[in-house]
């Protein structure tokens, strides 16, 4: 389709295309994206069926690496955890943020002094958070001492108990992200013609009912933008466990990763971590495409060039 | 298992100068077009005090300069690893012997010593020497002091509790039991790193089956992992802890932080078994423990029907330096061991920082220096020792270390019976 | 962690179904948060959740703080949440003393060089994609999009490996190289749809007037897309900013390191100073809390990259 017609009656802008830009105005970035994203997908592929300890050259193994994915007890546990952590971030991060959001987009005072408070966490880095929540949980001159009783733990063993160390995880992860999700449903509520609220107020309904008949299927889209986020982010998260648990305890919080980066920078067996990056991969392609589908880039893309 | 830096407060002092001296130099000096030698070892307040004059004095009359770039524990291996795939690789480097130097060795990364260095290895302990070697051939020299596992104990709190330090295995049973009894914490065990958890796992299955039985390990022999005394040695480790050796929260207790070196100190935890180093660590942090006599040490506890020799010990044998093959400055770096390992300034200063260097008749130094008593039991200690087993996550590849360590973790939170953790190793590669 | 229960959109105090309870004397009007409303009624159990996640949030960053100023001693005997004994700011001298300038100017460097990079790569880029007529770029679109999701971890070891090759490793570029380009599809993405709601009439009249594409970008495409460019260059900024991995695996020497890897690094070397640690940990988010107080509306804009439409 070399005649792309950009679209009903721009006659004139088609005749002079010599107006528009050529495909150079895109190979900076399409040159960068290729050397340092795209070669490194096939080089992954390649160091897959390669045994290498990070000196000296890659050695051909063929399919080892793919099978020894098979005897890996540690990748099943990884999915699962990595699974798990997905659905408790996502159970615990969407109705706070949506509540909150929809709490903070109000205009009241009180309540912008208050969401300028939320939103504090954005202002630290990941390893700056992981590394104070490590030490506030320490069990011995940490907060954790303190807290522990309050939250069941009375020796304050919060992230070293392999049946906590999870949900400790996910809220140092909900700590660091809610503040982001809540910020996006802010800005969607605050796109919500108060009309309707006016209209639903004369009609007599509740606040409750407002909140389910309104607000919640005008968020629609924007739920699904934020959750996707959380799904995507879920891989992201890694840096967060490396720093505050190192996975542990055992493999407790070793999400998929991690574990990749475990075999990679720690056991130095690069050959099947690039095994394990290659699913990674794949699962990352897999979320692309969800995100394009929910969000509608790709319609955009099309709607008005008429692709 | 690894040698520990020397935290606190002394060490804060010397962040300044370690960072800030290093940040006037260029960054991109490797052995590939680098003017100075690169001499990468880590980051230890003390043992600065000890190679900082050695260069200087080396520098002041030669040609090619030494730079000193210090890193830190954790990050070293993995920064060592990754430069010496690259064309930054140091030109000597500190190391720790065993598996991890073997790899290095067979990427042909490593200088061999063996006839250049003839002379300077006769000085050494044969035991502690052999940990440089690869093939029979000698590709590191030891640098630093010897650092064998020892069992420590808080000495106010035995004789408050009325009880006997252990001699065998049964006795610590009984001790850790009448210790729990008193709500005292019997063994502090930093288990949120697996290293720590390591020693024990060490201890007994050289108790149990002798060194050889690790030396199948190490070897990669078929079938070495599903051995009868590793697993009992495993069974053992689980037990104790199952027991309440170590407290119900050790998972979270870190030994970075010196968190356990503090519950031991202040007498909530009542034994701790760690490195040699940890007399320093108690010196550095917790003086008052040290001085007023409180810390006690022991040989690990003999296990009365084991096959093992009781006078066997494990740890680091010692801390290594290796020179790059791809240096372009080999010549100055060997030049430089061999002045200085053996000097009498450099072994003088590593007694100084509470160490003891692993060469022959070291004992009559020992004498009269501060920590006399500590020094010389660990010599004798080692000395005496029928055989001195490498700290397994050396000794193996590092594939297979982190994998232990993990598992490790695993078995002592009954995550993994013994029998699977047996049997996983044996698939590790 | 669930969410605070007076925040859930369960028991209201509002006519309706039941009667009002304790809260709202005056409970009548539902006020169902949103903006331009004319009377509103406190709407108290959402009141009091919100302070409850406040807590929440605060608590750290009050740890954070209060061990950052306390004493050596302090830190091991006051209680972790306790107010200090003793007020210090050593901890704050000792951190600026042991090279923190070092590494606020890494990353100053890093993130300066990366929103350069990403804007000048990605702005012609959407310019292409939305106004071009080749085929190629619209694929090549289509492989941006299949990696906005692609997490950098997946592809550190063969970067690692690239890096060494081209005699990059161990420098502030070997940061900065693969840090662009895992910014650009999403900064593709956003300014491909800044660049989308400019009206077409604008584009061909800058054509009736005789421009060639060079100065259609930089007269009407660069003025035009301001707002996503401020959106990505502190998007991708304070993805280098904050960027751990990256410089873990591709720099080692102290000259190299940036802020995140320092705070890293000071934890491995000092693990019993807490209170220098936490000092550090403030200093680390200054610049940021800077640009938070003066340009709010901005960062965060640019932290949500569009993805509040």
């Amino acid at each position: 389709m070399t005649t792309a017609v950009p679209a009903l009656g721009r006659a004139p802008a088609d005749r002079r295309r010599h107006g528009r830009p050529g495909a150079l105005w895109a190979v900076p970035a399409g040159l960068f994206f290729t050397a340092f994203g795209l070669a490194p997908i096939l080089v992954v592929a390649y160091l897959s069926l390669t045994r290498w300890n990070g000196l000296g050259d890659p050695v051909w193994t063929g399919l080892d690496n793919w099978r020894a994915l098979r005897d890996d007890a540690d990748l099943t546990h990884g999915i699962w955890t990595t699974l798990l952590l997905t659905a408790l971030c996502w159970l615990v991060q969407t109705p706070l943020a949506l509540l909150l959001g929809v709490w903070a987009a109000a205009p009241q005072r009180n309540r912008a002094v208050l969401s300028a408070a939320f939103f504090l966490p954005l202002l630290l880095s990941t390893a700056a958070i992981a590394l104070a929540w490590q030490s506030l949980l320490d069990p011995n001159f940490g907060a954790a001492a303190t807290l522990g009783p309050w939250l069941g733990a009375p020796d304050g063993n919060l992230i070293g108990d392999p049946d906590r160390a999870l949900y400790v995880v996910a809220l140092v992860i909900a700590w660091q992200f809610v503040p982001f999700h809540t910020l996006i449903y802010q800005a969607a509520v605050r796109q919500i013609p108060a009309t309707l609220y006016e209209a639903a107020a004369i009609d007599g309904a509740d606040r409750v009912r407002q909140f389910r008949s309104i607000t919640l299927p005008l968020l629609r889209h924007t739920i699904i933008a934020s959750s996707v986020l959380m799904i995507v982010g879920s891989l992201t998260y890694f840096e967060t466990i490396l720093l505050l648990t190192g996975g542990g305890p055992g493999t407790e919080t070793r999400v998929l990763p991690l574990h990749m980066y475990i075999k990679g920078f720690v056991g130095f067996d690069m050959g099947y971590a690039s095994t394990l990056s290659v699913l990674l991969v794949a699962v990352g392609t897999v979320l692309s495409v969800l995100i394009v589908r929910a969000t509608g880039y790709h319609r955009m893309a099309s709607d008005r060039e008429g692709l | 298992m690894r040698r520990r830096d020397f935290l606190g407060g002394t060490a804060a002092a010397l962040l300044g100068t370690g960072v800030l001296g290093s940040l006037g130099a260029c960054g991109n000096s490797g052995p590939g077009g680098g003017e100075q030698l690169q001499l990468w070892a880590l980051q230890d307040a003390e043992y600065q005090k000890v190679i900082r004059p050695a260069i200087d004095a080396y520098n002041s009359g030669a040609e090619d300069k030494i730079q000193l770039t210090t890193y830190v524990n954790d990050a070293y291996k993995q920064k060592l690893q990754v430069a010496m795939g690259s064309p930054q690789a140091p030109d000597i480097f500190f190391n720790w012997g065993g598996g991890n130097l073997a790899q290095f060795v067979k990427a042909g990364q490593v200088v061999d010593l063996t006839d250049r260095t003839a002379d300077l290895s006769a000085a050494f302990l044969p035991s502690v020497l052999s940990v440089g070697q690869a093939d029979g051939r000698q590709y590191a020299l030891p640098m630093n002091g010897i650092q064998p596992v020892i069992l420590y104990y808080h000495k106010a709190v035995f004789a408050a509790v009325g009880l006997q330090p252990p001699k065998t295995y049964d006795q610590l049973l009984a001790v850790v039991d009448a210790l729990k009894a008193r709500g005292v914490t019997p063994i502090a065990l930093p288990g949120s790193q697996g290293w720590t958890e390591l020693m024990y796992l060490e201890y007994l299955l050289d108790r149990v089956g002798g060194p050889d039985k690790f030396a199948a390990i190490a070897a990669g022999g078929a079938g070495a992992w599903s051995d009868p005394a590793v697993l009992r040695a495993a069974t053992m480790c689980q037990e104790l802890a199952k027991r309440g050796a170590f407290g119900a929260n050790f998972a979270s207790i870190n030994y970075d932080n010196t968190g356990a070196s503090k519950l031991f100190a202040t007498g909530k935890a009542a034994m701790f078994l760690m490195g040699s180093w940890e007399y320093s660590t108690q010196l550095t942090n917790n003086p008052a423990f040290v001085k007023d006599g409180k810390l006690g040490w022991l040989p690990f506890p003999t296990v009365t029907d084991g096959a093992g020799d009781p006078t066997a010990v494990v740890g680091n044998p010692s801390n290594y330096y290796s020179v790059s093959a791809g240096s372009t400055h080999a010549d100055t770096a060997v030049d430089f061991l061999k002045k200085t390992l053996t000097s009498e300034s450099y072994l003088k200063g590593l007694i100084a920082a509470g160490q003891v260097p692993a060469v022959k008749g070291v004992e009559t130094r020992l004498a009269g220096t501060p920590g006399a008593d500590f020094t010389t039991f660990t010599y004798q200690l080692v000395a005496g020792a029928s055989s001195f087993t490498q700290s397994w996550d050396q000794a193996l590849p590092p594939s297979v270390g982190s994998e232990l360590l993990t598992n490790l973790q695993k078995l002592f939170l009954a995550q993994l019976t013994p029998a699977d953790f047996v049997a996983t190793m044996g698939r590790a590669r | 962690m669930r969410p605070p229960p007076s925040v859930r959109p369960a028991p209201s105090p509002t006519r309706g179904t039941t009667a009002p309870t304790t809260t709202g004397v005056r409970a009548t009007a539902p006020a169902a948060p949103r903006r331009a409303r004319p009377r509103r009624a406190v709407n108290l159990p959402a009141g009091v959740g919100a302070t409850l996640w406040l807590l929440v949030v605060v608590l750290p960053l009050y740890y954070i703080l209060v061990t950052s100023l306390r004493t050596p001693d302090g830190y091991l005997g006051d209680g972790a949440l306790a107010l200090p004994g003793t007020l210090t700011l050593d901890n704050y001298g000792r951190v600026l003393g042991s090279g923190f300038a070092r590494l606020l100017l890494n990353s100053a460097v890093v993130t300066a060089a990366t929103i350069v990079l990403v804007l000048a790569l990605a702005l012609p880029a959407a310019y292409a994609i939305v106004r071009g007529t080749s085929r190629a770029v619209r694929v090549g679109f289509s492989l941006f999009l299949l990696g906005l999701a692609i997490p950098a971890q997946a592809v550190v070891v063969p970067i690692y490996l690239i890096i060494t090759r081209l005699q990059l490793y161990d420098s502030l570029l070997a940061v900065i190289l693969p840090t662009v380009a895992f910014s650009l599809p999403m900064s593709v993405v956003v300014l491909t749809s800044t660049l989308r709601d400019v009206p077409d009439e604008l584009y061909e009249a800058m054509t009736v007037d005789g421009a060639g594409p060079a100065r259609t970008f930089t007269r009407l495409v660069v003025p035009l897309a301001r707002p996503g460019l401020v959106s990505i260059g502190i998007f991708s900024g304070l993805g280098a900013w904050n960027g751990f991995l990256f410089p873990l695996v591709l720099t080692q020497s102290p000259e190299q390191r940036v802020l995140p890897l320092g705070l890293w690094n000071f934890q491995n070397q000092f693990g019993t100073d807490v209170p220098g640690l936490m000092a550090l940990v403030v200093f680390s988010a200054l610049p940021v809390l800077t640009l938070y107080l003066f340009g709010r509306r901005h960062l965060l804009g640019g932290l949500t990259a569009g993805f509040g439409k």
